[in-house]
């Protein structure tokens, strides 16, 4: 906690600690609310350190979007083009390609799956795209294809705990946790940290946008798209909101006399929250509702009001970013792609995905371009890990799909701070191993702080008697992504 | 020993008049120890491998010694000579320490500290909590009146050196209140607050406190505690998530902490319940302890991985609950911080690196609750469906060539599948009544596993061959005790263990007072705080010890004190010269935890269900919130008096815990949690103020007003709900606010009868005969703001 860093427009801040908060808290604001403001927790841990001793650099980002395709798009149909692959359609795969490799599923000697898609070079560097991305393929100048991205993590669950917490095992805060703690929320009436999943929770679970040891205010908090907006948002049938404007003022009556009589400043923090979720009460539907957006923009989205999709998803994730919300993380499902039947192979299901998701994200880039938005937000496409350059043939499935690959994949990023139009890294004739610039987990989770302004070294917490961080021990900002 | 009781005269004096610090001789634990073992300890402490060959800070022998290259990183009483005070001071990139590249920088006074230090002469020290924990003698005080018991005396004496005076002790009502928020998690009925408010014969207090200690309830609530070290949940985790049934363990816990079984049996039944001699059924079931680690059921899992996983869990649990130890960092290299190396981790692994489990699906090896006669029916039923199953199958057989015996071979089908299908149900509903819990079970001798050391805690990765052993920092392994995981429990409980008293003394402290003595609950090393009130941790934990590790002995001296009972308002000074209370001049004042705040919410509407036991239930929880990949289970919600049970029965699915409970800092049990961190936000006023939970318990408590109030007026209604809400009778302005709502809220209720029946009957039910919609509704406001109030969510 000793580390900090804070945005160029909070360093009035600077000098005051918490316990400063906590004592003047009585004319106004609550110490947590401006905790959160700030970042700040609310353990006693936190309460002596001055916020003096911070280190920033400009931050190029203020705000960020994850795409995440849960369960893994296999990079050889979308991104890493391999012709090689494509002359050994159908051939048993060279021993070094599966001796000593452990698989999720494939079982034998398996054999080489070319992709049936056609590539072509888009944009400034000449990124290849596949054909089922042909809106990203139009806006190949603004992002960056990573194409060496691995992971030690071969399952589901602990590889996208490890991408988003920096550990495959449960138990430590989010990167959206770790924004929201460092840089605080810009906006007071929102969540600082918002989620928004189209189809299944993913594989993790709920600890994707957990916490973990940081205080709960930093949790992700999950925005629906059916039922409340968030959690108990609304008011219980036959209180409308005057009358709990009223209950809210008797409320805060009494817990003013308390404060007086008791002389907590915890009570003018709880009075100040209570405020705080009135104000949310009306805020969150508001920012929710995609009826609010001209049809046009609707339809360049794909958006239809009332929807859990993916589509509606991407506009709300600029309509939260525009409103000030430090990070938007969205999951949507069905992208793994192992081809036991036609709900998950290559031929029907991954072309499905890939309509579903290329028009929202091509408006999506396009939107923020246009607002001006993207220069200061960090978007993020990613899978947890990579698939096989083999065809599974479970159970001897006719269906195409590939198996588990952890040693390389592909993934994209735009906007602040990120090279426009960029290439990074490759792979080899089969797509198999890294040849060029590697890029681990925790070298892109450091990529991103630094365009967020953060020192991942600096960005620490002390947890059970030792600083932690987002990206563990590791991690080195790779320069060949950044502008 | 000298040596460390001057320590810790020397950590008591420091800690917060600062302003002391500049005239006391330096002190290496109190002072300088942290900034060495925050800045410098991770390249030049006690892990060899990132030591490279560079010297070593956090021993004498290695500081004081000159290098190799010539140099001495420290000479006693010669800041001048001392190459760390050159390099501390440097402004050279190359050579400056910390390295410019760590992201660790030393402030000015930290220097200043280690110059004083080292010119004082550089004097080590050895860690607190390695060394056992000695009765001092108690402190003298001037007022003894106010002392209750020797917490006090060192709690007085303490505030006497600061010039504070202690507060008042608590109105019976606030304390009767706070007692039981305390000791049973929750608030007394009116009843019991007017039968202490009226018991004037000596010893009222005590006599309330017995009743709470001698009550169902008290097991309930403390057991929360417990399952969070445990990391009890009703679900294996990771993506799968699939329920597991291991609710009879909670149910252990429950019944050995209200049996007041002492901390030994407590931990050795946990730990090796199955190694006991002839072990009974509730020892072999207290061993799910350490099966709530997590399954990974996902396809295409190497089960290795996963079992490798749970024995690290196993292992760093152990640490945490009983050693205050983080030894997770061991796994990978030498611990950086304490003196605990990977091959000790290693070591201490072997002892759990030998049990059957194996990630398994079906969760074996588990133990089969079911009496000798349910065995013996379920025996004989599964012989009729087996004997049945077969003559229909080999009827079936003889049926694709036979001709005229058809008829006969027919009949004799029909009878075999009319015998199994009257008998197949009753086999089915005998196994449902009979459960499984997965436990320990130690392998045979000749099938004992090799334990390695995982290079970088990776099971792929097998390093060099380790056998059992506890790490040499820690008291020494009883002679006597097995080499087993019994042996280990012997070993944690032992009374040369200087961490295990301290540390649950600490963490009990923790609950009554809101943060520890060591605020660090978790962490006793190197990196963790010290205590506030050493010389007060110390006799607690020896006192546990001779108590006989009774923990309802143990609570008893706690809330029996003066300090625990006094009042908890605070003046601007106090507050000012002690925000945080760590002197305890008054009484403590927190937010309740999640279980709390939904068991009192409960028990104040009447709707709270007093069963006990048995399989995790599911209240109300909003729709869709569990949407699971490749699991089908659906949150059926629990009907009748299953829907209000005390919060520690709610079904805990890891991925996606009960939400209200998450919201109030309730973990999600995927890991031992220590210590909860308490939050105040805005989410948790969304909990109180809508969540279906909470609007029922509203309209439920309205009913009970309107029928239970003895008087009808406007202001006795009020307080009596005041009552039942906050155990007390409320001020005149309160009344109003109160009053001014009703008022408000009858008008709303009476112009629109729609919004009246929706808000007085919603969740709870039709409006019962006799009473009027509009007054529960008008009700019901005035309950859900009652049950938002600060006071209402606070202990106090």
């Amino acid at each position: 906690m000793k580390d900090f860093n804070l945005e160029p427009d909070m360093e009035h801040m600077r000098d005051m600690t918490r316990r400063h908060f906590l004592r003047t808290s009585g004319s106004g604001i609550g110490a947590a609310a401006l905790a959160m403001m700030m970042g700040q927790s609310d353990n006693a841990q936190a309460a002596d350190d001055p916020l003096s001793s911070v280190t920033h650099f400009a931050p190029k980002a203020k705000r960020i979007i994850y795409l995440h395709m849960a369960g893994s798009p296999p990079q050889q149909e979308l991104f890493d083009y391999k012709p090689e692959l494509i002359k050994w359609n159908g051939k048993p795969c060279p021993d070094e390609l599966f001796k000593k490799e452990r698989f999720a599923f494939i079982k034998g000697h398996p054999k080489i799956l070319g992709t049936p898609y056609k590539f072509d070079q888009h944009g400034p560097d000449g990124t290849w795209i596949s054909e089922l991305l042909p809106g990203l393929a139009s806006m190949a100048g603004d992002i960056t294809v990573v194409r060496s991205m691995f992971t030690p993590q071969f399952n589901h669950a602990p590889s996208q705990l490890l991408l988003y917490t920096g550990s495959a095992f449960p138990g430590r805060p989010a990167m959206g946790s770790w924004l929201t703690y460092g840089l605080g929320s810009e906006n007071q009436n929102l969540p600082g940290f918002v989620v928004l999943v189209s189809g299944n929770t993913p594989s993790a679970g709920k600890s994707v946008w957990g916490s973990g040891f940081l205080p709960s205010v930093h949790q992700g908090v999950q925005c629906r798209t059916t039922g409340d907006p968030v959690l108990y948002l609304s008011n219980p049938k036959g209180m409308d909101r005057s009358m709990r404007r009223k209950t809210l003022d008797a409320i805060a009556q009494m817990n003013e006399l308390k404060a007086q009589e008791d002389g907590d400043p915890e009570i003018h923090t709880r009075i100040s929250q209570y405020e705080l979720a009135y104000r949310m009460q009306m805020s969150v539907p508001e920012v929710m509702d995609i009826a609010k957006e001209p049809e046009s923009v609707r339809e360049a989205y794909g958006a239809e009001p009332g929807k859990g999709s993916f589509a509606n998803n991407c506009l709300l994730a600029r309509r939260l970013v525009e409103k000030g919300v430090r990070s938007v993380q969205l999951f949507d499902w069905g992208w793994d792609a192992h081809g036991t039947g036609p709900t998950d192979d290559i031929v029907t299901q991954l072309p499905k995905k890939c309509k579903e998701t290329d028009k929202p994200i091509t408006a999506l880039l396009r939107d923020l371009k246009q607002r001006g938005l993207l220069d200061e937000t960090l978007v993020v496409w990613t899978g947890e890990f990579g698939r096989t350059a083999m065809n599974e043939e479970r159970n001897g499935s006719k269906f195409l799909g590939r198996d588990h690959h952890p040693g390389a994949y592909s993934m994209w990023c735009a906007g602040g701070g990120i090279k426009q139009g960029g290439n990074v890294g490759a792979t080899d004739d089969f797509g198999y191993a890294i040849t060029e610039t590697p890029v681990h987990v925790h070298d892109l989770q450091a990529t991103l702080l630094h365009c967020l302004g953060i020192n991942h070294k600096k960005l620490t917490y002390r947890f059970q008697g030792r600083d932690y961080r987002l990206t563990d021990v590791h991690g080195n900002v790779i320069p060949e992504m950044l502008a | 020993m000298k040596l460390y009781i001057s320590v810790l005269a020397t950590i008591a004096t420091g800690l917060i008049s600062v302003s002391t610090w500049a005239e006391d001789p330096i002190s290496y634990s109190r002072d300088i120890k942290k900034i060495l073992s925050n800045n410098c300890f991770e390249c030049h402490g006690p892990d060899s491998q990132a030591r490279k060959k560079t010297p070593r800070l956090d021993v004498a022998e290695g500081a004081y010694a000159k290098t190799t290259g010539g140099i001495t990183p420290i000479v006693p009483g010669n800041p001048e000579a001392s190459e760390i005070i050159k390099l501390i001071t440097s402004d050279d990139p190359d050579l400056m320490m910390p390295p410019a590249d760590s992201g660790k920088q030393l402030t000015e006074k930290e220097i200043e500290l280690i110059r004083q230090w080292v010119k004082e002469g550089a004097q080590y020290e050895a860690h607190w909590s390695y060394v056992a924990p000695k009765q001092a003698t108690l402190p003298s005080v001037s007022d003894k009146g106010w002392v209750s018991n020797p917490i006090d005396q060192f709690i007085l004496a303490r505030l006497e050196q600061e010039k504070l005076t202690p507060s008042v002790e608590a109105d019976r009502r606030t304390l009767i209140r706070r007692v039981s928020l305390d000791l049973i998690g929750i608030p007394p009925t009116p009843e019991e607050i007017d039968a202490f408010v009226n018991d004037k014969r000596s010893g009222a207090y005590a006599r309330v406190v017995e009743r709470l200690l001698n009550s169902p309830a008290y097991g309930e609530r403390w057991a929360g505690m417990w399952l969070d070290l445990a990391r009890y949940a009703d679900t294996k985790g990771y993506e799968a998530d699939r329920a597991r049934v291991i609710w009879k363990y909670r149910d252990w816990v429950i019944k050995a902490l209200n049996d007041d079984m002492p901390y030994t049996q407590f931990t050795i039944e946990q730990l090796a319940g199955d190694l006991l001699e002839n072990p009974t059924e509730d020892q072999i079931t207290a061993t799910a302890f350490h099966r709530n680690t997590m399954n990974n059921d996902e396809g295409g899992t190497d089960a290795e991985e996963f079992r490798t996983a749970a024995v690290l869990d196993r292992v760093i649990t152990t640490m945490q609950v009983w050693m205050g130890t983080t030894m997770m960092c061991a796994q990978c290299h030498d611990h950086k911080y304490d003196p605990i190396s990977t091959k000790e981790f290693y070591r201490f692994y072997d002892y759990f690196n030998q049990t059957e489990d194996n990630d398994n699906n079906d969760e074996s090896p588990t133990y089969w609750h079911a009496t000798q006669e349910q065995k013996d029916q379920i025996a004989k039923f599964q012989k009729v469906v087996n004997a049945s199953n077969n003559i229909i199958k080999k009827v079936d057989e003889s049926l694709k060539t036979a001709k005229e015996e058809k008829v006969a071979l027919n009949k004799e089908k029909q009878a075999a599948v009319k015998r199994r299908d009257f008998v197949k149900p009753q086999l089915d509903k005998i196994m449902a009544s009979t459960v499984r819990t997965p436990v320990m079970v130690e392998l045979p001798d000749d099938k004992k596993r090799t334990s390695h050391i995982l290079i970088r805690g990776s099971f792929l990765a097998p390093g060099e061959v380790v056998t059992t052993g506890t790490p040499e920092v820690f008291h020494p392994f009883p002679e006597d005790a097995p080499q087993n995981r019994l042996g280990v429990a012997q070993w944690l409980m032992s009374e040369d263990n200087p961490l295990v008293a301290r540390v649950t003394v600490n963490r009990y402290w923790e609950q009554f007072f809101g943060a520890g003595l060591v605020g660090t609950s978790e962490e006793f090393g190197a990196q963790g705080d010290l205590p506030t009130h050493p010389e007060l941790l110390d006799w607690m934990a020896v006192d546990f010890m001779k108590q006989g590790w009774s923990f309802k002995d143990l609570c008893r001296t706690m809330v029996m004190s003066s300090t625990y009972r006094q009042a908890s308002n605070v003046s601007p000074e106090l507050l000012e010269k002690d925000p945080a209370n760590e002197l305890y001049a008054r009484g403590p004042r927190f937010r309740l935890g999640a279980e709390q705040v939904r068991d009192q919410a409960l028990a104040v509407s009447g709707l709270l269900s007093k069963k006990m036991y048995g399989p995790s239930v599911k209240p109300f929880q909003p729709e869709g919130v569990w949407k699971i990949v490749y699991n089908g289970d659906q949150w059926t919600k629990s009907e009748g008096e299953d829907a209000h049970r005390r919060a520690l029965y709610t079904f805990i699915r890891r991925t996606t815990p009960y939400p209200s409970m998450l919201t109030f800092d309730a973990t999600s049990r995927e890991v031992c949690t220590i210590r909860r961190i308490r939050t105040n936000t805005p989410l948790q006023a969304l909990v109180t103020l809508n969540d279906p939970v909470y609007v029922e318990a509203a309209q439920a408590m309205a009913r009970r007003i309107l029928k239970e109030s003895s008087e009808s007026t406007l202001d006795a209604r009020i307080q009596f709900a005041m009552n039942l809400a906050l155990g007390r009778i409320g001020s005149e302005p309160e009344i109003d606010y109160m009053s001014h709502l009703y008022a408000q809220a009858l008008d709303t209720y009476k112009a629109d009868a729609d919004k009246a029946v929706a808000l007085s009957s919603s969740w709870v039910g039709p409006v019962p005969e006799g009473l009027h919609a509009d007054e529960l509704a008008a009700w019901t406001v005035v309950c859900n703001a009652l049950m938002n109030v600060d006071e209402f969510l606070t202990k106090r």
